[in-house]
């Protein structure tokens, strides 16, 4: 089973979109519950992205992409 | 005060934090330099309750370079403490806590803030530890952010570390990378010396400012130290050397990067800190190449590159290598972009420089 980890709403509207800034994990890599995956940018508001469970890590999206709120960005597996 | 309030090394019970291989083992977590930071102030908060943050804008809003992101949530607001704008005074409070054994970290929010409160760190803070006869110590560490490029102009825009460094009685410490923002605030919260912790905005790996790869790197999870005053040779190279420090570190490497397909073997010399100032590093690497270029996003004239210079001419072993340097000529830093990235010392800078040193 699966989990997916979406690009987080930080706008009140919640359909804009952002930049995944940076990747802290390689595809394919094993994290832990709470460990940090990315870093996320809508305008100059940024946020973290936080794995929800441990397990191995396919991102979907590349660095510098442009990506809607909500999207997925990854799943854990 | 008694006598264990003046001397908190003797008082503390924190055991100095390791000394780790630089190279991090393979598969180790990444963090940007900004997480690093935040990570060793917390951890050191967590270890000793005589550590606290105090400046502006370092509680909700987590530094506005994101040097104490997350840390009022996990200590509070006795421990993160949000100051008006009145530097002198928030200065002073950090040294007076100091002497009595606290160990605070301060922030001055751009080091070109520092001529409001100057005297609070230069009379004061640096002279303290001096002035009682060594009977009392300042084990305060005051973190400020430097340098360029992204256009905020003359007053706050400005690297500053070699006036910092003329000034006897404080540590100047200038990281680079993610491994040693982490070790080296580490060693500076346990100096019993005040320390200058200086990071360049662009070396923080901040999502909204252009971000170099470097910023980005290995970090272990386990509290250690960097030794201040080491410097740390971050390429290795046989026709000339780079010695360096803060961004300048990455725009060198990137450099080095790209003329290795030429041919042009590049040593990058990562001076970490410029007090104390690693001569014999300095020494070694002129000796084994022969030439030497100073990159420094500080002021040309009276500074940094200058006493590189006078080091090089002290020692016999590096007497006679060739010496230029890539500096911010002595102008105040422009604004508008294009002037601005004429005067910083850019990649493309670097690389006529490295290029006019091997054809010298």
């Amino acid at each position: 089973m699966s989990t997916e980890v979406r690009f987080p709403k930080m706008t009140d509207a919640g359909d804009s979109s952002g930049v995944l800034a940076t990747w802290y994990v390689e595809d394919g890599e094993q994290v832990a519950a709470g460990q940090v995956l990315a870093d996320v940018a809508v305008e100059k508001v940024d946020a973290e992205v936080t794995a929800p469970v441990a397990g191995t890590v396919t991102r979907s999206v590349a660095e510098e992409a442009e990506v809607a709120e909500g999207a997925v960005i990854a799943t854990i597996a | 005060m008694s006598v264990t309030a003046q001397n908190p090394a003797a008082a503390g019970a924190h055991a100095p934090s390791p000394v780790l291989p630089v190279e991090p083992e393979a598969g180790t977590r990444r963090l940007n330099t900004a997480k690093a930071l935040q990570e060793a102030i917390g951890s050191q908060m967590e270890a000793n309750p005589e550590v606290f943050v105090m400046g502006e804008d370092v509680g909700a809003y987590g530094g506005i370079f994101s040097s104490t992101t997350g840390l009022l949530d996990r200590f509070g607001p006795q421990r993160v403490i949000d100051t008006p704008i009145s530097e002198t005074a928030f200065i002073g409070l950090g040294i007076g806590a100091a002497v009595e054994g606290m160990r605070p970290i301060v922030e001055l929010m751009f080091v070109d803030f520092f001529g409001v409160c100057m005297d609070q760190i230069y009379n004061h803070m640096a002279k303290i530890h001096y002035e009682s006869g060594g009977n009392v110590r300042v084990p305060m560490v005051l973190m400020t952010a430097t340098g360029g490029g992204y256009s905020d102009g003359a007053q706050h825009s400005q690297s500053l570390w070699g006036t910092f460094a003329h000034l006897p009685g404080m540590k100047v410490v200038v990281p680079s990378t993610p491994y040693d923002a982490k070790g080296l605030m580490t060693a500076a919260i346990q100096s019993d010396d005040p320390v200058v912790y200086m990071f360049h905005k662009g070396v923080m790996g901040l999502p909204w400012m252009a971000k170099n790869k470097r910023s980005i790197g290995a970090v272990p999870e386990q509290d250690y130290i960097v030794p201040i005053g080491k410097a740390r040779v971050a390429r290795e190279g046989t026709d000339v050397s780079i010695v360096t420090l803060s961004l300048s570190v990455h725009h060198s490497l990137d450099v080095a990067e790209k003329l290795e397909g030429e041919g042009i073997s590049v040593e990058v010399l990562d001076l970490r800190s410029v007090v104390p100032l690693d001569r014999e590093a300095i020494v070694a690497t002129a000796a084994k190449t022969g030439r030497v270029i100073v990159v420094d996003e500080d002021y040309q004239s009276f500074g940094l590159s200058g006493e590189i210079a006078a080091t090089l001419a002290e020692n016999a072993a590096s007497r006679g290598a060739a010496f230029s340097r890539v500096c911010v000529p002595d102008v105040p830093i422009p604004y508008a972009r294009d002037l601005e990235y004429a005067v910083l010392p850019t990649p493309a800078r670097i690389e006529a420089a490295v290029r006019a040193a091997v054809a010298g």
